[in-house]
């Protein structure tokens, strides 16, 4: 806290010194100092009738040219000539390209400031004596507000630019064009379903229930069958065994009334010696099969076959 | 040894899933397991990689869900790999400018089936488009069931192919199943006059039948009921609540279970079976069948100039080598020995 407050007060010392030591001539950070002191000084002292009449000019200075001029020349002449020397010398390398304002260099530097601070500097260049150079000035910022997107552009330049523009634009069509049939090509096929449940897929949602059913119902019987025996004694080990496959068989009973064309649903949830393809599929053991076999639904056959081969 | 010496030069980058969890055999069956590879040849971009994705969870326990492949790795590759590994069956995905393709193979040296992909919807498309998306946990702890309608028994690249998909899943045996381990389910039918195969894939759900709706909320659901305007709790427990139009659709699909399903579904009583549709949904079509693991002889293509050119010069070719060729017709089926054999058997 206390040092805050000397370094307040500092501050406030300071800005009553015309001169201000450590502080470069005409940088942003003096331009800076010199608004941001005279308000702190503003909080220190009491308000006099000279004070406020400051104050009050102060505020219109944003708005309007001509009172700042008349104050800030009052001020710090001093500080306006040693800006100008520092801004001339700093025109070098912008020189060529502009010739009549010298205004422009200052600009440029204090573009990124507010209003306030590109005002200032316009007026320290009139107070010098330049009114020309200030109506000048203004009437090209003028010009150049209207302008289109190019910006503030010599005319020579502006057909250059122009056209790079146009050829980014170009560009940038084309490959829009060309990511579009991209991304087309690698959505070809994608269907996003619109509807959760349309007609055709509760005809399948059917057909694969009836086909959960069929399973569940031979695996209860299945496993119903067998609750009551041990499978650990021999004796009934071999209950067991042919309650299987007289359960097994019944259900394919069933099945074979269906129509063929649901028979298959029936081959594939089941144990695999007992899918109708299990034989024919492995070739080694096909001679086998052909003797015994001639239809497909000839599954008595094939399944005590099955067994004993299994055995 | 032979075999292996490509591995020293392009290697393969496979991660499994951890293999402590994975059996060769099978305790129930005596077979081997199936295991299966997911990949694509080329790189895949956009939707089609998420259905990759949505393919491999399908296949789940028994496939490799993180398989990184890179560009320099061939088929021969993924062949040395499989043999160790005990995998059994390639799902490969392409897609070209016209087409997407899916080709089904067994190794090492089984047939290839070639499916062209007219239609696809992803997972997560089928996941918004439903009210209540439902994915429990294990539900992909274990194998799903597979159903196949409509292929019918007649024509040989169709039973291939059925042969073919019941052998991807590892088989059940009805009497030692588990019903809580059934949770899936995927379906494939077969449209004959427009020669497509839909493939979807679902979810099981067993609710209890026969109980009033409200009860069954309140028991599965944990909601505490409001009971605000009642006067007494006999009045919740007995009130007439109206049932739900697919109720009616549960009478056919009832079945009785044999024991109890968790906490809901008692066993020797009444169970629905309702399903719910995850997974990917795609639309296909065969167009060809080969010999090889994608090579060799054209068994069956859809496009019959195609097949028949390369027929006559396969046969010129082969007339001096093998004898067997001579009587390839395209109504035969993929196994080799014995040509003439299965002639006679499928031409009835």
């Amino acid at each position: 806290m206390s040092t805050g407050e000397e370094g307040h007060m500092a501050m406030a010392d300071r800005g009553s010194r015309k001169r201000r030591v450590g502080v470069k001539k005409g940088t942003k950070a003096a331009r800076n100092k010199k608004l941001k002191s005279k308000p702190s000084s503003s909080d220190r002292f009491k308000v006099t009738m000279k004070n406020q009449k400051l104050f009050q000019k102060r505020a219109r200075d944003y708005n309007s040219d001509e009172e700042e001029e008349e104050d800030e020349s009052k001020k710090q002449p001093e500080v306006t000539i040693r800006e100008k020397i520092f801004s001339d010398a700093n025109m070098g390398p912008n020189y060529e390209e502009i010739e009549e304002e010298d205004g422009e260099d200052n600009d440029e530097n204090s573009d990124g400031e507010d209003h306030g601070e590109i005002e200032s500097g316009i007026t320290k260049f009139a107070t010098d004596g330049c009114n020309a150079f200030k109506i000048a000035f203004k009437a090209i910022m003028k010009k150049t507000k209207g302008d289109d997107t190019l910006g503030p552009v010599l005319s020579a330049h502006k057909h250059l630019i122009g056209e790079k523009l146009a050829e980014e634009e170009a560009e940038k069509k084309a490959k829009g064009q060309a990511r579009k049939a991209k991304h087309l090509i690698a959505e070809k096929g994608h269907v996003k379903p619109e509807s959760y449940l349309d007609s055709h897929e509760k005809i399948l949602i059917g057909v694969a229930t009836k086909g959960v059913v069929k399973l569940f119902n031979a695996v209860n019987k299945a496993q119903h069958a067998q609750k009551g025996l041990n499978p650990s004694r021999s004796k009934d080990a071999k209950v067991l065994k042919k309650r299987r496959k007289e359960a097994f068989f019944s259900e394919l009973g069933k099945t074979k009334t269906d129509p063929k064309a649901q028979k298959s649903e029936e081959e594939a949830p089941a144990w695999a010696p007992l899918r109708d393809n299990y034989m024919l599929a492995n070739p080694k053991l096909k001679d086998w099969d052909k003797n015994q076999e001639t239809k497909e639904g000839d599954d008595f056959a094939a399944m005590s076959g099955d067994e004993s081969y299994e055995d | 040894m032979g075999r292996f010496k490509n591995n020293k030069k392009s290697r393969v980058i496979v991660k499994p899933i951890a293999k402590k969890n994975q059996e060769d055999v099978s305790h129930v069956t005596g077979d081997k397991i199936p295991k299966s590879f997911v990949f694509s040849r080329m790189k895949l971009a956009g939707p089609v990689k998420q259905l990759q994705m949505d393919l491999r969870k399908l296949m789940l326990p028994y496939t490799a869900l993180s398989l990184k492949e890179k560009k320099r790795n061939t088929l021969r590759d993924f062949l040395n790999v499989s043999g160790p590994m005990g995998v059994t069956h390639f799902l490969m995905l392409s897609k070209t400018a016209s087409s997407l393709s899916l080709r089904v193979a067994r190794t090492p040296q089984g047939p290839t089936l070639t499916f062209k992909i007219h239609q696809y919807s992803l997972a997560s498309d089928i996941a918004q488009s439903q009210l209540r998306p439902r994915c429990p946990q294990d539900l992909f702890k274990s194998p799903p069931l597979i159903v196949l309608s409509g292929f019918g028994s007649q024509e040989l690249h169709l039973k291939l192919a059925t042969i073919m998909f019941q052998n991807i899943f590892p088989a059940i045996d009805i009497n030692t199943v588990k019903l809580s381990t059934c949770q899936r389910l995927v379906l494939l039918n077969y449209n004959k006059d427009t020669k497509l195969i839909d493939f979807r894939h679902y979810s099981i759900r067993l609710q209890p039948v026969g109980v009033s709706r409200r009860i069954r909320k309140f028991v599965q659901n944990h909601q505490v009921p409001d009971l605000r305007n009642l006067q007494d709790v006999s009045d919740f427990v007995t009130k007439a609540g109206y049932g739900s139009e697919s109720e009616g659709d549960e009478e056919a699909a009832t079945v009785t279970l044999s024991s109890d399903l968790g906490r809901v579904n008692k066993g020797a009583t009444k169970s629905a079976v309702k399903l719910q549709e995850i997974g990917p949904r795609m639309t296909m079509q065969l167009v060809k069948v080969e010999e090889g693991l994608c090579t060799g002889g054209i068994i069956f293509s859809e496009y019959e100039n195609v097949d028949g050119k390369k027929e006559k010069l396969k046969k010129k070719q082969d007339d001096e080598e093998e004898e067997e060729e001579d009587s390839e017709e395209e109504g035969e089926e993929g196994s080799e020995e014995d040509g003439e054999d299965m002639d006679e058997d499928f031409e009835d």
